[in-house]
């Protein structure tokens, strides 16, 4: 039960990008296209649950246990800069078609707060190994979400009339903030 | 190498490089932490704190690092000043380091700080790589405190916490929650597009 | 210098100052970090049992802990009961001043919340909320009033206030008081809250 209410307050009600403003540069830069938002998305999803899991790995093993919690920030970004680098190199050997798909996404994750995020709140809301990777697959799959409907509003936008200061980056966020206001109906769902 | 006088070094980061409104980074601390504006300024003095002495740093050292691992070094260095920040603020300002959060540590990943290293500090000099994050600081600041005056004077009623609006007004509770940023940013965003198309035009 | 030995010199010197520098500072402000947590804490356990002059943990798990208030004699006179548990946004922590017997709250006092400004999150407020939740009567389960009433002499014993716009934050309060109420009273019923555990105070 617990499981199932970390998974869905993680897409539906704390979502990533809508709640926590996290991977707003993605959402605004890769969302032009459905198609290529879905690769974004599944992206983030595949390194935020790896990332879920070894930072897990090396906080429970090796911070805590040496007492080392002050290096937290600079293990973390470590940890998932390299990662990145592992995955990327592990796709490529492993799936041309996939490292095809996802290729050129895969570094800019490096850069999303929203991973960073994920690795720090699992380590703060001190969550068991299942628990974080749970909530690593559960934010992936919100930021997926959230910039596919994005990519499908500002298709529909590309058509529209809109006020030449507020093309780019201003129509996008005053979308993403009723988008976000649509969000806070999902609030109080679990109880 | 830059060829702008110290003057213009400063002064761009305020306007016609302003980090939040004209170069669209760093929005996530931007959005997340402006609902009032003590958190705003708090937000923007670590963030300062962070960006002008990994330019101190950076510039001083940039001669020792090999260009293939530059970025690697630049986030340690980046990385080790926000673990400064978050501490001191974990224990001298407890009240402040409850309400930023987990947006404090966030700061490392603020694309404004890695990007003044690569773009400026491992080029130019001590001297002028300072002026420039000073500048970038006081525009990130001055961005900081604009959205988050208008969140807690339209969400609240209050500035700093002071009551400023007269009790016919009926706070509007929406700017104070994620909708509000998204929104008033996207504005701000426009207006300052605005005001630049309208500069050019009269030039 | 060959250019890969100065790739590894110069990262781990990096990595070296950074890690040493971060030692000494995170060695500097360690005692004073828990000493706000331990301060907060310990403001809190006053509050929600008056009278009392220092205070001692007797049982920890995650989201529940078990302080108990003691007298200027060292007798326990109160629990403060210490839990968490999803409000309408994120988690809420709170602490809970009961007697000994858990059949009455004396007071509660909300340490944590994220819910909505303006509607939700008046449950940290006296005026709204937290008045209305001092005295009541905890031997059996305690019931939401709706609607909202003006004062707490219109509850009954066993009843607390809700807040207008905001049910579901007040529920969710609710939720976590009576959950964790149980959760003591098994806990006392096997034996496993200690006298031993370490003092706080």
């Amino acid at each position: 039960m617990e499981l199932v209410a970390i998974f869905v307050t993680a897409i539906l009600i704390n979502n990533f990008v809508l709640r926590y403003f996290l991977g707003i540069c993605p959402f605004l830069g890769v969302s032009k296209k459905i198609d290529s938002a879905i690769s974004m998305g599944l992206a983030v999803t595949f390194v935020m649950t790896i990332t879920a899991a070894v930072s897990w790995v090396i906080n429970h093993w090796i911070l805590i246990p040496l007492k080392l919690d002050y290096l937290q920030i600079v293990s973390f970004i470590l940890v998932i800069a390299s990662l990145v680098q592992l995955v990327e190199m592990f796709i490529r050997k492993i799936s041309p078609p996939l490292y095809e798909a996802l290729g050129i996404y895969l570094p800019l994750i490096t850069t999303n707060c929203a991973i960073f995020f994920l690795a720090l709140m699992a380590s703060l809301r001190d969550y068991s190994f299942l628990e974080s990777v749970i909530f690593g697959v559960g934010s992936g799959l919100g930021f997926t979400l959230a910039i596919i409907l994005m990519a499908a509003i500002r298709e529909q936008l590309d058509l529209a009339d809109v006020p030449e200061a507020l093309k780019g980056a201003g129509i996008a966020l005053i979308v993403a903030g009723i988008m976000a206001l649509a969000f806070l109906g999902f609030s109080g769902m679990i109880k | 190498m830059s060829t702008k006088s110290i003057g213009q070094e400063f002064t761009k980061g305020l306007w016609d490089e302003n980090p939040v409104f004209r170069q669209l980074l760093g929005l996530c601390p931007t959005l997340a932490v402006t609902n009032a504006v003590i958190n705003g300024l708090a937000m923007g003095m670590a963030t300062s704190f962070v960006l002008i002495f990994s330019s101190l740093v950076v510039s001083s050292i940039k001669k020792f690092i090999p260009s293939q691992v530059r970025i690697a070094s630049y986030v340690v260095i980046i990385a080790t000043f926000v673990t400064v920040a978050d501490r001191f603020l974990a224990a001298f300002f407890p009240p402040i380091s409850k309400s930023l959060g987990p947006y404090v540590p966030l700061i490392v990943v603020n694309c404004i700080i890695l990007g003044r290293q690569e773009a400026f500090s491992s080029k130019n000099t001590v001297g002028r790589s300072l002026i420039d994050a000073l500048g970038m600081s006081s525009g990130f600041v001055l961005a900081m405190l604009l959205l988050s005056a208008i969140r807690e004077i339209l969400g609240m009623g209050t500035f700093l916490g002071y009551q400023v609006m007269g009790p016919w007004f009926e706070p509007w509770i929406i700017m104070l929650l994620p909708p509000g940023a998204f929104i008033t940013l996207g504005i701000l965003l426009a207006l300052a597009l605005q005001i630049e198309r309208k500069a050019k035009s009269w030039k | 210098m060959k250019l890969s030995t100065q790739m590894v010199v110069v990262l781990t010197s990096v990595g070296l100052l950074s890690g040493s520098f971060l030692a000494t500072v995170g060695h500097l402000t360690k005692e004073r970090i828990a000493l706000n947590k331990q301060r907060e804490t310990e403001k809190a356990i006053i509050q929600v049992v008056p009278g009392i002059v220092s205070s001692q943990k007797l049982y920890e798990e995650r989201d529940l802990s078990v302080y108990g208030g003691k007298d200027a004699e060292g007798n326990i006179v109160g629990f403060a009961i210490q839990a968490s548990g999803i409000g309408f946004q994120d988690k809420i922590t709170l602490m809970l001043g009961t007697n000994t017997s858990l059949k009455k709250i004396n007071r509660l006092a909300i340490l944590d919340q994220k819910e909505t400004p303006g509607l939700g999150a008046k449950i940290a407020n006296s005026e709204f909320f937290l008045l209305y939740w001092e005295n009541r009567d905890s031997s059996g389960t305690i019931t939401l009033h709706k609607p909202a009433v003006s004062s707490p002499e219109e509850l009954l014993p066993t009843e607390v206030n809700t807040i207008t716009g905001a049910t579901i934050s007040s529920e969710a309060v609710l939720n976590i008081v009576n959950t964790s109420l149980e959760q003591v009273r098994k806990i006392i019923k096997e034996g496993k809250l200690t006298g031993e555990a370490q003092d706080v105070n």
